[in-house]
């Protein structure tokens, strides 16, 4: 059992580590909440059901994770370092070069969304998780699953000029 | 009756997440057919999912840093030394991962060629020569019921003939008597997967599947649905430990 679905973990750990960053806006913050989901994922791996979306459950670990961390950081009073959009840049130069070239108003729109938002986000479109199990992650009904994510995506189209009423938008206006 | 004026917001983008039922479905297709700027509504959700993917693309290509991979690796590494004297149950075959969980799986004919379950399939643990009701899985060898007593789990054991035996895993039921799940592997290609209890110094086969065997010749994961269900629906205790099956087994010798 602990080879397979170590090596499952070992195998998601790129989109883990996307989720986390998404969600933490940090790279650093990031890193250490993918470590400890794995922690605590592999001490509970007799909770998984086989069969079931591996990365959904690991996707409720991360989360909860992070609202963890964020309910102590209030309560301690210390305060998460927040690198707004710049998170999106890696260190290495190639990746900055085609970070940056990504760094495009859907990266930004996004990590502008209230956090309630993001997620949704993160996990139904960038994650192509059903509502169902986004809702399952979340712990809300699946119908504030869907306006959360309505309400999102209509902010996304109405910063990035993806008109849904008149003509076709154009692509990416005012990227630069 | 809807027309296109009455869908939602989020309507439109549970079709274009593909989230709606088939006849949702296509009432909102009639109606995009005949009104553009629906289309274009649907459309603008398509996109937006579209370019958060590729926005957030980039970061799925970064290579994992190395430090928190290795550390990943480690605790990996480290939960698998502990389980290592564990003898898992079921999850553990070397084939591919069952692909349901052992609650939803409804003991579904067509899963197997052949499965027959609990009670009628006697071995002849004190007669080894008597015929079984399994004659044709040969169940009731002589070979397996020798082989039920010897072979830990993880082991496999050759029978002769071009049949095979193959130790899953060891359970105790309900009634704290011992249950080994196996395989045999047969000339024809075939695989049957067992369950068997030992009652009252019998062998006794709870539960089979013949499944058609594939090139690594342990059964497929189909046939295994039906089995977990099976384990589910006795109340099968997790996995003994080797040593613990080691134990058990020897308590039944004579």
């Amino acid at each position: 059992m602990a080879d397979d679905f170590g090596q499952q973990l070992i195998d998601l750990l790129p989109r883990l580590r996307r989720f986390a960053i998404s969600l933490s806006r940090s790279r650093d913050v990031a890193d250490d909440l993918v470590q400890i989901a794995c922690e605590k994922a592999l001490a509970n791996q007799h909770a998984y059901e086989a069969g079931t979306r591996l990365d959904a459950w690991l996707f409720r670990i991360l989360r909860n994770t992070w609202i963890d961390r964020l309910r102590r950081s209030t309560t301690e009073g210390t305060k998460i370092d927040v690198d707004e959009a710049h998170y999106l840049v890696g260190q290495d130069g190639a990746t900055v070069t085609e970070a940056r070239l990504m760094l495009n108003s859907t990266a930004e729109h996004l990590a502008n969304l209230p956090d309630d938002q993001r997620e949704v986000m993160l996990l139904v479109c960038v994650d192509e998780l059903s509502y169902r199990e986004a809702a399952d992650i979340l712990e809300v009904p699946i119908g504030t699953v869907m306006s959360r994510l309505a309400r999102a995506r209509k902010k996304i189209m109405a910063e990035m000029g993806i008109d849904a009423n008149a003509t076709r938008s154009e692509d990416e206006k005012g990227s630069a | 009756m809807m027309t296109e004026h009455t869908f939602s917001d989020e309507t439109l983008m549970a079709f274009a997440d593909g989230e709606l039922s088939a006849d949702e479905s296509e009432a909102v297709e009639r109606a995009m057919e005949a009104d553009e700027a629906l289309a274009l509504r649907v459309e603008a959700f398509m996109e937006t999912r579209l370019k958060s993917q590729d926005a957030l693309k980039p970061l799925l290509d970064e290579p994992v840093p190395e430090a928190l991979r290795q550390k990943v690796e480690g605790l990996v590494a480290g939960t698998a030394e502990q389980a290592e004297n564990v003898v898992p149950f079921p999850q553990n075959r070397p084939s591919a991962p069952v692909s349901t969980p052992r609650w939803a799986v409804p003991l579904a004919a067509s899963v197997a060629l052949v499965a027959g379950v609990a009670g009628g399939y006697w071995l002849g643990l004190t007669e080894p020569g008597g015929t079984s009701g399994l004659q044709a899985a040969n169940l009731g060898s002589p070979g397996v019921v020798q082989a039920l007593h010897e072979v830990a789990s993880g082991k496999q054991k050759d029978l002769g003939n071009n049949e095979r035996f193959r130790a899953i895993a060891s359970y105790k039921d309900t009634n704290g008597d011992l249950c080994r799940e196996f395989e045999l592997d047969h000339p024809d290609k075939s695989t049957v997967v067992a369950v068997a209890c030992n009652i009252q110094k019998t062998w006794k086969v709870q539960f089979t599947v013949v499944a058609a065997q594939n090139t690594e010749g342990y059964a497929p994961a189909s046939s295994l649905e039906a089995l977990n269900a099976y384990l589910t629906a006795v109340g099968a205790s997790d996995p003994l430990s080797q040593a613990a099956e080691r134990g058990a087994l020897e308590a039944l010798k004579p």
